[in-house]
């Protein structure tokens, strides 16, 4: 697609420049245009009147005009006709110029004819003018001696607007290249390291090593980078401290809950010692989710290639083996490349939610040639579809939901979204007609 | 003399851990269950111990201050025998790879049951004891078969193109039991016994459903399979030729 206006930094540059030649260019133009005009009709007058006036001086001598011959001639008649194109500013100069000879004039006519609208005699004089230019149109002089009879001068009136126009093509093409190539040159200097400072601030991703931009261009331009440079590196140190501090909390919640977790076994009661225990195994998790998704922006783990289906079935299976009714359909082998923990996780989230809410749990995978759709679909409340949204803000829990017992602080829903769009992919929520969640996963097929 | 048969027989722990917290009472609950402890605060004094006593197990505390859990691990693999548990406080995939390959023989995530803790120190004790010479670690290394490879360390079947093939918790350990002894038969109840050291809730189902599964998975025909037969007469055997890595 070709935009109107240029966007990047070189193309308005060059644009605006281009422009600013170009007016430039038609002033001088219209100036060189003006100052010819005059030139032409100082050309054009002066020597008519001398001959003019030359022409009558020998008359006097008894050396009559001829009708054929000379650059002055007789006509019977105004050769002059309407259809011809009149010049009334030369004539007036000319009749100027005949009073200043002496020259008396009842009527002084000048105009171009075009092309078959005069025929140059085909004499000397004519063939003379004819040789050196050819294609011109015909200025025809016409004065009206007081005694009523007709002199005329005619002569080639070369039409050179067109040649003129070129010449002012060349020039400006000229300038162009003059001007145009050192200000794309420039301009290009500065755009290149921009661009690749968008393309090193688009790709920044917490989980590599900063890789530091080379300074190139301008000083202003590598001031810019060095202080990108700066900055990614201050981000990264900033995320390493947060993964250390997380790590340094998650030890530190998880050392007294161990030391808990080992002190309870000495509780005689067997229901009570099992509800500790569950609450531990609560807490812990819950330890899990948050550190997991604090950390979610730098995985430790690899994306690798796995089979989907065989993942999503696995983790069905493992709610299947605590009894759990969950359906799925091993489909085909669908291989993708993703971080198979973290996947592994997001999918035992979504279907933990359905069995709490609803019991069981509907599993399917539908693999087309674009994405993977992972569903999971319950039988349970659903959600009030203006709440469809906050749920999956951490820590959110519905009024109607029941889990207080069961636990659950609402980070599920997060974490599986974060893991999913850290993949590329989206989780949405939908109720389903006749009742109930359907929560989809779709994943890209790169 | 009768006394000192009766500590012979009792299996002596080396308790590593920093946190006295977890330490002590840990110690007393394993007192209870039958073993003769001895604890250690860090890696020194935990060094002291094994030189003073004949240790039996060590079960030992990756993050310590100092000189850390994996690096004495490492020690206790190069000049010797005994075998080790590892007490890890976070279930990062990268932690527990490590930990194996440094040699420990199991690991457990903290928070524990100790009960959990107890059953496994009596299955490592019973592989030592059964093995004479130290079995490789259940979860260390590769396995390569038919052209699958099961990683352990990662706990993933891996395909010919190199596209791994997450396995149930019940799946990868049947299929682990029988990868470790091919070409033998094994009985469902041996398979049960094999499997149930590890995560018992996994095991309420039967045997045979998951060898189904399994086949679904691996054999290219599974109404005809190749590589998990069947044993007439109860039982099932991996056919195929094992590699480990």
């Amino acid at each position: 697609m070709i935009r109107p206006f240029p966007r990047s930094l070189a193309g308005q540059m060059a644009l605006l420049v281009a422009l600013a030649l170009a007016l430039a260019q038609a002033i001088n133009f219209t100036l060189a245009l003006r100052e010819r005009d005059q030139f032409r009709r100082d050309q054009t007058t002066r020597p008519a009147a001398i001959r003019i006036a030359d022409a009558l001086d020998r008359e006097a001598e008894g050396r009559p005009i001829d009708a054929e011959r000379g650059r002055v001639r007789r006509a019977a008649a105004n050769p002059i006709t309407p259809s011809m194109e009149a010049q009334p500013a030369l004539a007036a100069e000319l009749r100027r110029q005949l009073a200043e000879q002496g020259v008396r004039a009842r009527h002084v006519a000048i105009a171009i004819a075009h092309r078959g609208e005069y025929v140059v005699p085909d004499d000397a004089v004519g063939r003379r003018m004819a040789r050196r230019r050819r294609n011109a149109d015909v200025i025809l002089i016409a004065v009206q001696q007081p005694s009523g009879a007709w002199l005329t001068i005619a002569g080639f009136w070369p039409r050179d607007e067109e040649r003129l126009f070129w010449q002012l093509v060349g020039q400006t093409l000229i300038l162009y290249a003059v001007v145009l190539l050192p200000v794309l040159w420039i301009a290009r200097r500065i755009s290149r390291p921009l661009k690749a400072l968008a393309i090193a601030a688009r790709g920044y991703s917490p989980a590599d090593p900063p890789d530091p931009v080379e300074p190139r261009g301008p000083a202003d331009v590598q001031a810019v980078i060095l202080a990108f440079n700066a900055l990614s590196l201050r981000v990264t140190g900033m995320l390493d401290e947060k993964d250390r501090m997380l790590g340094a909390i998650g030890h530190d919640l998880r050392t007294p809950l161990a030391a808990l977790r080992v002190r309870i076994e000495s509780v005689e009661d067997d229901a009570d010692r099992t509800r500790m225990a569950e609450t531990i195994a609560e807490m812990n998790r819950t330890l899990d989710d948050i550190l997991s998704l604090a950390r979610l922006g730098r995985p430790s783990e690899p994306a690798t290639q796995v089979d989907l289906g065989a993942l999503v079935d696995a983790v069905v299976e493992d709610f299947r083996d605590l009894g759990e009714d969950v359906t799925f359909d091993e489909p085909p082998r669908v291989a993708m490349t993703l971080r198979p923990s973290l996947m592994r996780r997001a999918v035992r989230n979504l279907i933990e939610n359905a069995v709490k809410y609803a019991g069981t749990a509907e599993v399917s995978l539908e693999p087309a040639a674009e994405a993977v759709a992972i569903r999971v679909c319950d039988r349970g409340p659903g959600i009030p579809v203006e709440r469809l949204g906050d749920v999956f803000a951490p820590f959110t829990r519905l009024e109607t939901s029941r889990n207080r017992d069961t636990g659950g602080i609402g980070l599920g829903l997060a974490l599986a979204r974060a893991i999913v769009e850290e993949a590329k992919g989206t989780l949405t929520l939908a109720n389903r007609d006749g009742g109930g969640l359907v929560a989809t996963i779709t994943l890209p097929r790169v | 003399m009768s006394q000192a048969d009766a500590m012979a027989d009792i299996p002596h722990l080396l308790l590593v851990d920093d946190e006295r917290s977890i330490r002590e009472p840990l110690a007393q609950y394993l007192t209870k269950q039958g073993f003769r402890v001895t604890q250690a605060g860090d890696a020194e004094s935990a060094r002291m111990r094994m030189a003073a006593y004949a240790i039996d197990l060590v079960v030992l505390d990756i993050m310590m201050p100092g000189e850390d859990g994996l690096s004495l691990c490492r020690h206790i693999r190069a000049t010797g025998e005994t075998p080790v548990i590892l007490l890890t406080a976070r279930a990062e995939e990268t932690d527990r790879i490590v930990g194996l390959e440094m040699g420990a023989d199991d690991y457990v995530v903290k928070p524990f049951s100790p009960r959990e803790l107890a059953a496994r120190i009596k299955v490592v004790l019973r592989r030592t004891a059964a093995g004479g010479t130290r079995q490789h670690a259940p979860d260390a290394g590769s396995y390569a078969f038919a052209g699958w490879v099961l990683k352990t360390g990662e706990r993933t079947l891996v395909d010919r193109e190199g596209v791994s093939v997450p396995l149930s918790t019940g799946e990868y350990n049947l299929l682990l039991a029988l990868v470790q002894r091919p070409r033998q038969v094994l009985t469902r109840d041996q398979l049960l016994d094999l499997t149930q050291g590890r995560e018992a809730a996994a095991f309420d189902r039967a045997i045979d459903n998951q060898v189904s599964r399994l086949r679904r998975k691996i054999e290219a025909d599974p109404k005809a399979p190749d590589i998990i037969k069947t044993v007439w007469g109860g039982g099932y055997a991996l056919s195929a030729e094992v590699t480990r890595l």
